[in-house]
């Protein structure tokens, strides 16, 4: 055997090498790439499945991949410099190359949602894997009925894709609405939390429709009791949870929560299994 | 395979054999306790040895692994290690057997482990019974690991001026013979072996006031019990629990950077999910805040959520974490504290 | 631009400032990286005002201390504590429990009264500190990690856990088990539990943990038959500025 297929029979921790083509700040702390393999394939991954980005030297990171699999010959991230492994990142651009394991996860079960309505309700970062879906939807848009979109910001500064949200504010087949908890003076559009924006849905057809919510832990209560109460059921409302990782395979535990493993069970989970497993929101 | 006897005075010569070419761990006493540590003679050997701090475990799952090498640059590059050597245990107790089996599961479930299953393949289980229990922190009984059938390639009983050999694979076949010391087991030996066994099941007590089978529906209805709280007032959260245990598994990677900073080492190192880092994220939010949510998280890891993931019960009962916890924190009395029994 | 590293002491032994030159196998590589600019142990000539990254070693004890340790913040981007008595006040702190007229007396005899003291502090109850290097006196690998880190430009990682953790990892017997008494279950771990890996008890020479459970060993040691009084000693050995101590 040689060196590299020894490492792919010892695949577990051996990340494969992706190169760094397109780099650039969303907002301030916000950065987002596109990668592209060194292999050259596709990534292989569903919406809604993350990768381990590895910087030798200083860790590895979850990261959730922002684009859909209908691009395939790269794929994208959006990265908040919170830590060791993602300031490293913040400090490459074009041309750097990173580790990369997975994809990993479960991601979102799109065959479920063929023919039905799709609700997106995307808090602060929870856009970056909520774009993936998004995406995917849109360009696969004669599979799904109505698609409504809704997003919060805490200011518009934060606000991470903006040409994606104007293609989809420009969209007649979408319903989009966005809104900010604290406006600056050029600010237009709605605020407040995320949750005044569910009055502006219309027509879906609730029993049947599907929820995609992506946010930080606070905002999951709130939301799921929204759309709870405009009649989707507990297992049709999808959440992406958050959790320490460290192998993103299902052996580090870091990610239990009860019997499951968030890397490999999860992310994706419907709030009637959140509900069984108690720490989940 | 049918069982074998080796006589008492030939086992050094069979030990011997295999230590003369092979690497052989086994019990050592270290103070007044004892360590699987590699051995040179067959008197080093502490065949009345009750436990060792630490299970033969770390023997094909270190404390401390390197699983990756990498160069740091502009070109980053990397190496998957996954070396083993050959090695054979000598001395493990059926606790710690049956914890290997549990250890197999969780790192061949997909995607499988090669770290961990490389140096498993490679190590030869050389069981030795327990006649009486270890000590005052033992439950096996109550977790039904003092016996075994499985998991082991050769299993020695000892019956006074003979060993009975039980042989659990191809493997441990291949020892005996290379050995060559042994004979067929008699009508005789097998009622010798029946009346130890006899012997065995009357000094072995059970201490939870329950059958075991019932722990996941007894957790399942402590989830908010004060219990919690209880132990955890006087807990440390100082990981020794889970260190110690044979069937912990949980991980930490981190990276090691040598002085050039041009190149370094991922390693892998076990964890501890008593630590409150343990579910910490970036920005500080912690998921087990509590000291009792974090003992919750064990304790049902232990009886019911592994079994409900893996078909076995987390624990064997074999007490190294009530046996280290300095604050005297005890599996039996949380079980039967749960169960609404008094604590005897 | 190698970074510029510059050495400083305060209130210490300087034994912490002579383990960074037992690093004999490392120092050249670690040399190949960083510019050391000030170093009282090696160097006579201070070479430069502005540093990358300031060492400093000892506790702040004098008004002219705390004067010096405030220019060595201005002037450098990174200020390590480095070593017990910088991180945490170390034996130093020993004589925060006694008047402190009584401890110039006993120390500086006649001229007392003309001897500037301060109650020993720690260098981050004076200044900001953007990294630790605990112990007494610390650790070879965690130097490297430090400056390794530094230089990637990623947080080090400081345990915030008990020295039990490494002390099993070790599979050592526990110093408990041959009736000594250890302050390891609140102890800040990361010097692979060395103490007890020969024998000893741990100090607590890396500080207390963060949550450390106070009461839990205080009942600990008081089972083992110290009194109030014994117990405190323990804590303050290593640990007089922390809360535990009062
Ligand atoms: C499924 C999933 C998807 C994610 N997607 C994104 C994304 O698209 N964009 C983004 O910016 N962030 C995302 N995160 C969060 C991101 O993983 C953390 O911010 C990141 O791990 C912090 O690493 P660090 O080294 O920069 O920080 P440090 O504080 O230095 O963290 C040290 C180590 O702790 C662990 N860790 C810390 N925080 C987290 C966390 N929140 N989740 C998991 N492990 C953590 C990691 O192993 C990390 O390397 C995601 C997390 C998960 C679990
Ligand atoms: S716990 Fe039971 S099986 Fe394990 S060593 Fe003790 S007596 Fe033997
Ligand atoms: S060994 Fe005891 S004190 Fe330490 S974490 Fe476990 S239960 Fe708590
Ligand atoms: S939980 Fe305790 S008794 Fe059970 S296997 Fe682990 S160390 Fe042994
Ligand atoms: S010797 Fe000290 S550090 Fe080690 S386990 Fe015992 S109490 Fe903890
Ligand atoms: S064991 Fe305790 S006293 Fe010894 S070096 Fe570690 S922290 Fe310091
Ligand atoms: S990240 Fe390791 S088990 Fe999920």
């Amino acid at each position: 055997m040689t060196v590299e297929e020894k490492d792919r029979a010892a695949a577990i921790f051996k990340p494969e090498t992706g190169r760094i083509v397109a780099a650039r700040m969303l907002t301030e702390t916000e950065k987002f790439f596109r990668v592209v393999l060194d292999h050259g394939g596709p990534l292989g991954h569903k919406p809604g499945q993350f990768v381990e980005v590895s910087i030798f030297g200083i860790g590895e990171a979850p990261i959730s991949i922002c684009s859909s699999p209908t691009q395939e010959d790269s794929f994208e991230m959006c990265v908040r410099n919170v830590g060791s492994v993602t300031n490293a990142m913040h400090q490459m651009g074009a041309g750097a190359e990173i580790g990369l394991r997975g994809p990993y996860g479960n991601g979102f079960d799109m065959e479920a949602m063929k023919g039905r309505d799709v609700l997106f309700v995307a808090g602060g970062l929870g856009m970056a894997p909520a774009r993936g879906v998004i995406k995917y939807v849109l360009d696969k848009r004669h599979d799904f009925n109505i698609v409504t979109i809704l997003y919060g910001a805490k200011n518009p500064s934060e606000l991470l894709f903006k040409e994606d949200l104007e293609e989809w504010q420009a969209r007649p087949d979408c319903d989009f609405h966005v809104t900010v908890d604290r406006p600056d003076d050029s600010w237009k559009g709605n605020t407040g939390v995320i949750t005044t924006l569910f009055r502006n849905i219309s027509n879906i057809d609730a029993r049947n429709a599907w929820a995609v919510v992506v946010g930080p832990p606070v905002m999951y209560k709130y939301v799921i009791l929204e759309a709870l109460s405009i009649g989707i059921p507990e297992s049709r409302i999808l959440c992406s949870l958050e959790r320490r990782m460290k192998c993103g395979v299902g052996k580090c535990g870091h990610c239990q929560i009860s019997n499951v493993y968030v890397c490999k069970e999860g992310p994706v989970f419907t709030y009637s299994q959140i509900k069984r497993l108690r720490e989940g929101i | 395979m049918l069982p074998k006897i080796i006589e008492r005075d030939d086992l050094r010569a069979f030990v011997e054999a295999l230590l003369a070419d092979n690497v052989v761990v086994a019990p050592i006493r270290k103070g007044e306790k004892y360590v699987f540590s590699e051995v040179e003679t067959f008197d080093e050997i502490a065949l009345d040895y009750n436990i060792s701090l630490l299970s033969p475990k770390k023997f094909f799952y270190p404390q401390i692994e390197t699983v990756l090498k990498f160069k740091i640059g502009d070109r980053p590059e990397s190496q998957a290690i996954t070396e083993a050597s050959p090695v054979i245990i000598f001395g493990i107790h059926p606790c710690d057997i049956a914890a290997t089996w549990l250890l197999d599961e969780v790192f061949k479930e997909d995607p499988a482990d090669p770290n961990y299953l490389e140096k498993r393949k490679k190590a030869v289980l050389i069981g030795l019974n327990c006649a009486q229990p270890c000590d005052e922190f033992s439950f096996c009984r109550d977790m039904g690991s003092y016996n075994v059938e499985e998991g082991f390639d050769l299993m020695l009983t000892d019956l006074g001026e003979k060993y009975f050999v039980e042989i659990g694979s191809k493997l441990g076949e291949e020892i005996l013979v290379e050995g060559a010391h042994f004979r067929d087991a008699t009508s005789g030996d097998l009622k010798d072996r029946q009346a130890y066994q006899e012997k065995k099941e009357t000094n072995f007590v059970k201490r939870i006031p329950y059958d075991t089978k019932f722990l996941p529906e007894i957790l399942e209805e402590s989830y908010d019990s004060l219990v919690w709280d209880a132990i955890a007032k006087r807990c440390f959260s100082c990981g020794s629990c889970n260190i110690v245990c044979p069937t912990c598994y949980c991980f930490n990677v981190t990276d090691e950077v040598a002085a050039s900073a041009a190149e370094g080492e991922r390693k892998r190192v076990w964890d501890s999910c008593q630590l409150a880092e343990f579910t910490e994220v970036a920005g500080g939010e912690v998921f087990r805040e509590e000291r009792s949510s974090r003992l919750r998280h064990r304790f049902f890891r232990k009886g019911k959520w592994l079994l409900e993931r893996y078909g076995k019960l987390g624990c064997v009962g074999c007490g190294r974490c009530d046996r280290n916890c300095l604050v005297k924190i005890n599996s039996v009395e949380v079980y039967t504290q749960l169960a609404g029994e008094p604590v005897q | 631009m190698k970074p510029k590293v510059a050495f400083f002491s305060f209130t210490s032994c300087e034994g912490c400032q002579l383990m960074f030159l037992n690093l004999e196998d490392e120092l050249l590589d670690l040399l190949g990286l960083v510019e050391i600019v000030n170093f009282r142990e090696a160097m006579k000539e201070v070479l430069a005002d502005e540093y990358d990254i300031a060492f400093v070693e000892g506790s702040i004890t004098t008004h002219s201390d705390i004067e010096e340790v405030e220019d060595i913040r201005k002037r450098t981007k990174i200020l390590i504590a480095f070593g017990a008595c910088a991180t945490i006040g170390g034996i130093n702190a020993i004589k925060n429990f006694q008047p402190l007229d009584d401890v110039r007396k006993y120390v500086y005899d006649r001229d007392w009264d003309k001897i500037d003291t301060v109650p020993t502090m720690s260098v981050d109850q004076v200044v900001d500190v953007d990294c630790y290097i605990h112990g007494c006196p610390v650790d070879k690998k965690e130097i490297l990690d430090v400056v390794t880190s530094v230089i990637l430009g990623k947080t080090p990682r400081v345990p915030d856990y008990p020295v039990c953790v490494e002390c099993k990892l070790a599979e050592n017997v526990c110093v408990f088990d041959k009736g000594l008494v250890c302050l390891g279950p609140v102890t800040r771990a990361g010097c692979s539990a060395i103490c007890p890996t020969f024998g000893n008890k741990c100090l607590g020479c890396r500080g207390i943990i963060s949550d450390p459970n106070v009461n839990a060993e205080k009942d600990l040691l008081a089972e083992r038959g110290l009194s109030i009084d014994d117990i405190l000693k323990e804590f303050r050995m290593f640990d007089g500025l922390s809360e535990v101590s009062k």
